[in-house]
């Protein structure tokens, strides 16, 4: 109840109080004060404000006992202290004029400084611009600082400050203050100074200075920071009527300049030259450059010393565009033999027997082709460097890195197995004038099946195409695409060779009866291809986006098969699967493109852990030799190695006797760290292998990976 | 057990004698053996053949917090380690220094601000420190794959303690990193190291 009455009763004394609040915090003062400061800002106008009269402001910093701020260099650490100045039109603010401060070690640093008390003057300049008000006319002058003061700790502290001048009479009360900052002034030396480098020190000379000062020993400080070795002992030694100095230069140097400002002082006086320099500064950068790619792949070629992995190992550093160009081709020579590339193969000898009977259309098929395969590959390849270009991290096998990419690739190769197994005909349910396309234009024909062959074979880099590629991406965009059009030709040499040279052609069996069973047969790698595939992005996007998969690949199978049949029964069909397909489609399509959501979790399987960047340096830190897998679902290369070699008993035996720790970088799906940690090796796609081991270089293996070239890296270990 | 102290020692011992002499860029970077937070020995030279950033640090320090607490610190460390650089965070401040935070402090410390170097190395004898000639809270070095300082400086180019001043700072170390990866010379390789002196011992 009490509680209640009184309510009223406060807000009305909250309310009286609130403009006696507001008007006690009202706007900045002159002075500020902090545990370790009173900092006053002053003024100084003996004459009045007036054009070309002397009008002079300053921030008065009174330190507590063993506080600093600090001097225009401030040494070893520290910061000047900094004013920002808020005048009328017509008033401008000179520089700080800073009197002769003091050096203050911490222990084996130096710093330049004040302690005590210091008063910091800025000159103002009134220009003829400026009119006073006529009525009474103050100068409002406004003053932003930040001072960094140290004890040993140092506490960055900032004051906002504000006093008025008046116009038309004078300001004389803070004078003595004043006098004693111009008397602590450094003098302008009428002699001269100069500075001569003498190897990683410099010697100074200063003639001019005040007979009285002869013989007496003098503090120096540049006003150029970041120069000389602040905490270190120097020298001085008086020469006749010259003071001169040996004092160390800092061997992390910041500035070469060719006029050093310095003061010298005694006590409270100072004086101050420009001294010129004269020699060369020695030299603070020497030029390196080699990057870490570079350098990793070089030292792996030395570590190497003539085994298997020698001879494997990238030569990146030694690579020139002749070379990379000729890797590009063996690879893709060798892409033909490589597990991913067999269905494509079967495409290729199903067109082959096709043809075989006919010279020119086999000649004119083989170019069209081979212009197909090197067409992709460059567009692949430019399409890469486009994207990289505009900051994607992106290596070869990107494409495979998307869901939509791979479902889009096992509808594709479903069809095509269809087709080959004879469930249909192109022909039968295509606009009839596109059929005919098809049949009259086998050179589209051929180009597009050279088109697929690279979709698919692309995600398999082949041995001598792995540093080939990794050189390209850093080459001009022309000579990169020329290492990528190179593959394009290495993986259609073959079938060109084949169809041109008609030795090679007669190699081949005469057509019959047996290439209806021999299409057929070849629909079963198409299949094998789908359920990869499937097997990808299950990797990619879980059981439910394989799942979803599954479902639309029969129901887009019953779709193409509804279109073969004939009459009422097609139109009622059709319609059926159309639509069950499209409901399938919308209800079950985005779980195929969803991340699955424990994508990182850890694949146990025989002491492999994933891979995370920072994570090899933690264990080779730790004296741990490293394993490193880089690998994707979508690589069958990877997929052969790990199967093969990787499971390989006595590699595993070795690998637990050295302790070996295994890590498995997974780029199924798209990994910017990944694709780094790929760069630094020089590559730009899987399969990668390295062993990291303490105090010396990875070495990178081969990408097919033999039992013995793995022991024999280990045993180095 | 016994060698390894030894070694400690001895390595202790030699960089105790060239401590006189910090590396300019361009010169061999002086090995060091530091133990990390969960008392491991780290070398620098473990880690040849990747570039290294060297990041003295003090949690009590405004500068130093001026960088964690804005995320400038963290980002830039995340994105080196993101390129495959090494990063070792160097705590030099004396046990005496009312400063001082234990090693597994730090840590957490840097954690709370998602900063993730590669280990928090304890100088408390300030032995690095000296040898690198490092003078303030933050001040940074890279040194090279082949071991060779590359960087010596800070860690932006406005030295003040306004967070504010990040964004319109040039980022040394960033800066540096980028061009070293890409094989090219560091074009800023001495800059001028700003914070709280090192809280060195004696």
């Amino acid at each position: 109840m009490n509680l209640l009455r009184l309510l009223p009763a406060a807000f009305l004394a909250a309310f009286l109080a609130l403009p006696a609040a507001a008007w006690a915090q009202g706007g900045p003062k002159s002075v500020v004060s902090t545990e370790r400061v009173r900092a006053e800002l002053m003024a100084h106008a003996p004459e009045g404000v007036a054009p070309g009269k002397s009008v002079w402001v300053g921030l008065q910093v009174a330190h507590q006992p063993e506080w600093h701020t600090y001097w225009k260099n401030s040494g070893d650490s520290g910061l000047p202290t900094q004013l920002q100045w808020t005048l009328p039109q017509g008033v401008t603010a000179g520089e700080i004029a800073w009197p002769v401060p003091k050096k203050i070690p911490i222990g084996n640093l130096a710093n330049y400084g004040y302690e005590g008390t210091v008063l910091l003057p800025v000159p103002l300049t009134i220009s003829p611009d400026f009119k006073p008000s006529f009525l009474g006319g103050d100068i409002d002058v406004k003053l932003r600082a930040s001072w960094l003061v140290c004890k040993k700790e140092c506490i960055p502290e900032e004051g906002e400050f504000a006093i008025k001048l008046p116009a038309k009479s004078t300001t004389a009360l803070n004078a003595a203050a004043f006098q004693a900052a111009f008397d602590a002034q450094p003098q302008a030396l009428k002699g001269e100074g100069k500075a001569v480098i003498d190897g990683n020190a410099i010697k100074l000379t200063v003639s001019g200075l005040p007979a009285a000062l002869r013989g007496k020993t003098l503090e120096f400080f540049p006003e150029t920071g970041e120069v000389i070795e602040t905490a270190a002992q120097w020298t001085q030694a008086w020469q006749g009527d010259d003071w001169t100095a040996r004092v160390p230069l800092s061997p992390q140097r910041a500035h070469s300049p060719g006029v050093m400002p310095i003061v010298l002082a005694l006590g409270d006086q100072g004086w101050r030259t420009e001294a010129k320099v004269q020699g060369e500064w020695p030299a603070v950068a020497a030029v390196t450059g080699m990057s870490a790619a570079l350098e990793a792949a070089l030292r792996a070629n030395q570590a190497g010393g003539g085994s298997p992995s020698a001879a494997l190992a990238p030569t990146t550093a030694t690579l020139t565009l002749a070379a990379a160009l000729l890797g590009a081709l063996l690879g893709g020579l060798i892409l033909n033999l490589m597990p991913c590339v067999f269905p494509i193969l079967a495409i290729k000898v199903v067109g082959f027997t096709r043809h075989a009977d006919d010279r020119r259309s086999h000649r004119i098929a083989g170019l069209a082709y081979s212009a197909g395969v090197i067409a992709s590959f460059a567009a692949l390849g430019a399409l890469m460097l486009t994207l990289r270009a505009a900051g994607e991290q992106l290596g070869w096998g990107f494409q495979l890195q998307s869901p939509a990419v791979v479902a889009v690739l096992a509808a594709l190769f479903t069809l095509i197995g269809l087709n080959l197994a004879g469930l249909f005909q192109f022909g039968s349910f295509l606009p009839s004038s596109v059929a005919a396309l098809e049949a009259r234009h086998p050179v589209a024909n051929a180009f597009l099946s050279g088109v697929l062959a690279v979709a698919v074979a692309s995600p398999c880099t082949a041995p001598f195409m792995g540093a080939s590629l990794g050189f390209a991406i850093g080459l001009p965009a022309a000579e990169a695409l020329l290492v990528f059009a190179a593959i394009g030709v290495g993986m259609a040499l073959p079938y060109l060779a084949a169809s041109w040279v008609p030795a090679v052609a007669r190699l081949l069996p005469r057509p019959g009866a047996w290439m209806e069973t021999f299409r057929k047969l070849m629909a079963f790698p198409m299949f094998a291809t789908v359920a990869w595939l499937v097997w990808v992005l299950g990797q990619q996007s879980g059981i439910d986006g394989a799942g979803a998969l599954l479902v639309l690949l029969v129901a887009m199978s019953m779709v193409i098969w509804a279109l073969t049949l004939q009459g009422r029964a097609r139109a009622v069909i059709a319609a059926i699967s159309i639509v069950s397909f499209g409901l399938l489609a919308w209800a079950a399509g985005a779980s195929i493109t969803k991340p699955q959501a424990q994508q990182q979790a850890v694949r146990g399987e025989g002491g492999w852990v994933p891979w995370s960047p920072g994570r090899v340096d933690q264990l080779v830190a730790s004296g741990q030799p490293v394993f490193v897998d880089f690998t994707a679902a979508w690589c069958v290369t990877c997929q052969y190695n790990k199967k093969t070699t990787l499971a390989n008993a006595d590699v595993l035996a070795d690998l637990s006797a050295k302790k070996v720790a295994l890590l498995r970088a997974d780029w199924t799906r798209r990994d910017p760290a990944i694709t780094a940690a790929l760069a630094q090796l020089g590559r730009n796609g899987v399969p990668v292998y390295v062993f990291y081991k303490q105090g010396s270089a990875p070495v990178v293996l081969s990408e097919i990976l033999g039992v013995e070239e793995v022991r024999s890296v280990i045993a180095k270990l | 057990m016994m060698l390894r102290r030894t070694f400690f020692a001895l390595s202790a011992l030699a960089l105790a004698w060239s401590a006189q002499a910090a590396p300019s860029v361009g010169q061999a970077a002086p090995d060091f053996a530091l133990k990390d937070a969960d008392g491991k020995a780290v070398k620098l030279s473990d880690f040849r053949g990747k570039h290294v950033v060297l990041e003295w640090t003090n949690p009590g320090c405004p500068y130093v917090r001026k960088h964690y607490d804005s995320g400038n610190m963290p980002a830039t460390q995340k994105e080196a380690v993101g390129k495959g650089v090494v990063w070792l965070a160097i705590n030099s401040t004396e046990r005496a220094s009312y400063e001082y935070m234990e090693p597994a402090k730090v840590v957490a410390w840097q954690q709370a601000r998602k900063a993730q170097p590669t280990a928090l190395l304890a100088d408390e004898d300030g032995v690095a420190g000296k040898a690198y000639g490092a003078r303030t809270t933050p001040h940074m070095y890279i040194v090279d794959p082949q071991g060779k300082l590359v960087y010596a400086g800070g860690i932006d180019s406005i030295p003040s303690s306004n967070p504010e001043d990040i964004k319109r700072a040039v980022n040394y170390v960033r800066q540096g990193l980028d061009e070293a990866l890409a094989g090219k010379p560091i074009s800023q390789a001495v800059t001028r190291p700003y914070g709280c002196s090192v809280k060195y011992k004696g």
